[in-house]
């Protein structure tokens, strides 16, 4: 019961911060091309340092053990790039579909759709052996059989070099802003009080980066309690879902448990939650569906991103906001490879035709 | 509701991200100086996202109002400054 509980409860959390902060991964980069936005780049930003931090000092103090993922590069690489180009049609990466499903957005459960059937498919499926075939042929580890991290390929202990990059980082970024120091303008009408600001209106990105560290570093020692040593993820967790709903796997493979409901599953559902709950009480749930050509079309972007990130061993959240504090090689390849996959595919369909 | 009258107006409910944003600037380029759009949406993001990126492109946020439920109607003037 205890993991069901705990992944629930952060899943709420982050899915609760997620909806009120816009905190879209695909948006953040695809925004960058596509209006030279760097808005929700900044919250990701923010969220990533600050898990660097939270990280390091939980390490150190004993609390969580580091679990960088290893490099499979041509795994990370092709993953990445797939998930990416379906992200952009999806309309959504994984932490963005799922959290727009609660919002009451059809694109984004037929994305889901597509995503864990493909993501199921890959795992434990007809297409498995693609997976294990670039995971296992392009794995490189430390010669004492460690994962690859920016610290250790300087023979660097990591929790240091997270805690000290993280602080460089935060300083230059601070030292810059101070200097281009220039009014930011918000529309609307500015909320009127504390609870107006969190429940009804929109999160700023610092708020939002901050928050959505915060879930992130607690993350990782409630999973770890629940038996799984790593922060927050999504892939995992849908295919966790979507295995435990279709029993019929059990029948066809008599030998093989119905799959329970793990920590990742739990948190996945209280993702769509605690969505659903924020845009209930800021009046933003509503049931919206776009033409059938594009609910096809995300669809397609699910299934594709449930392929690439089963094969990358993560998706955005997996590899972005988690693995890239933890300076995971793979992570970090995983990561860059999502957002070139998802800027090629925005640039062929919107940005060319925008500048036909 | 809004006592300005726009020009055009694109009704983006229901269309998904970011299809509102990309709509929205290419309608903006092909409406000529003083011209309203209005653009009726239903995107949370979207409707924080589009005044700012409407602003970048140098045209003038007259109002976003916030309609019923999810909905939103965003008044942009075409000033096209840069």
């Amino acid at each position: 019961m205890y993991p069901i509980l705990s992944g629930l409860l952060v899943g709420a959390l982050f899915g609760f911060a997620l909806q009120r902060g816009r905190f879209c991964m695909n948006s953040a980069f695809r925004d960058i091309i596509l209006g030279r936005d760097f808005t929700l780049f900044k919250a990701v930003s923010v969220a990533i340092l600050a898990e660097m931090i939270g990280f390091s000092i939980l390490a150190m103090t004993g609390v969580i053990t580091l679990a960088p993922k290893p490099l499979m590069w041509g795994a990370n690489l092709a993953g990445g790039l797939v998930f990416g180009i379906g992200m952009v049609l999806a309309g959504g990466c994984a932490s963005g579909i799922t959290y727009r499903a609660g919002e009451g957005m059809m694109g984004a459960v037929f994305a889901i759709l597509g995503f864990g059937l493909a993501a199921m498919t890959t795992a434990t499926g007809v297409l498995k052996p693609v997976m294990d075939f670039l995971q296992k042929n392009t794995k490189i580890m430390t010669a004492d059989n460690k994962p690859l991290t920016l610290a250790n390929i300087f023979g660097l202990d990591l929790k240091i070099v997270m805690l000290v990059l993280a602080i460089i980082i935060i300083v230059i970024w601070v030292v810059l802003a101070l200097r281009n120091r220039s009014a930011e303008q918000s529309f609307g009408e500015k909320p009127k009080s504390l609870g107006e600001a969190v429940f009804k209106k929109g999160w700023n990105w610092l708020s939002t980066g901050i928050v959505i560290g915060l879930i992130g570093i607690l993350s990782f020692p409630l999973s770890a309690a629940a038996g799984r040593n790593y922060p927050l993820g999504i892939t995992g967790g849908w295919t966790n879902i979507f295995q435990s709903l279709i029993k019929w796997q059990s029948m066809v493979e008599s030998q093989v448990k119905i799959t329970a409901l793990n920590w990742e599953g739990a948190e996945v559902a209280g993702i769509v939650l605690g969505a659903l709950i924020a845009a209930l009480i800021a009046g933003e749930f509503a049931i919206r569906a776009p033409e059938p050509k594009i609910l096809l079309q995300t669809f397609i972007g699910g299934l594709f991103m449930g392929f690439g990130a089963t094969v990358s061993s993560g998706c955005n959240i997996g590899h972005i906001l988690s693995g890239v504090p933890q300076l995971s090689l793979g992570s970090i390849l995983g990561g860059v490879s999502i957002v070139l996959g998802g800027w090629i595919m925005a640039y062929f369909l919107f940005i060319r035709p925008m500048n036909a | 509701m809004s006592e300005i009258t726009p020009t055009k107006t694109i009704d983006e409910r229901g269309k998904i991200c970011p299809y509102p944003d990309v709509d929205t600037m290419t309608t903006l380029k092909k409406m000529k100086k003083g011209e309203i759009l209005e653009v009726l949406i239903d995107y949370p993001l979207s409707v924080e996202r589009i005044p700012r990126s409407a602003q970048k492109n140098g045209h003038k946020v007259l109002k976003v109002e916030h309609m019923d439920g999810p909905n939103h109607s965003i008044l942009i003037e075409v000033l096209g400054l840069k």
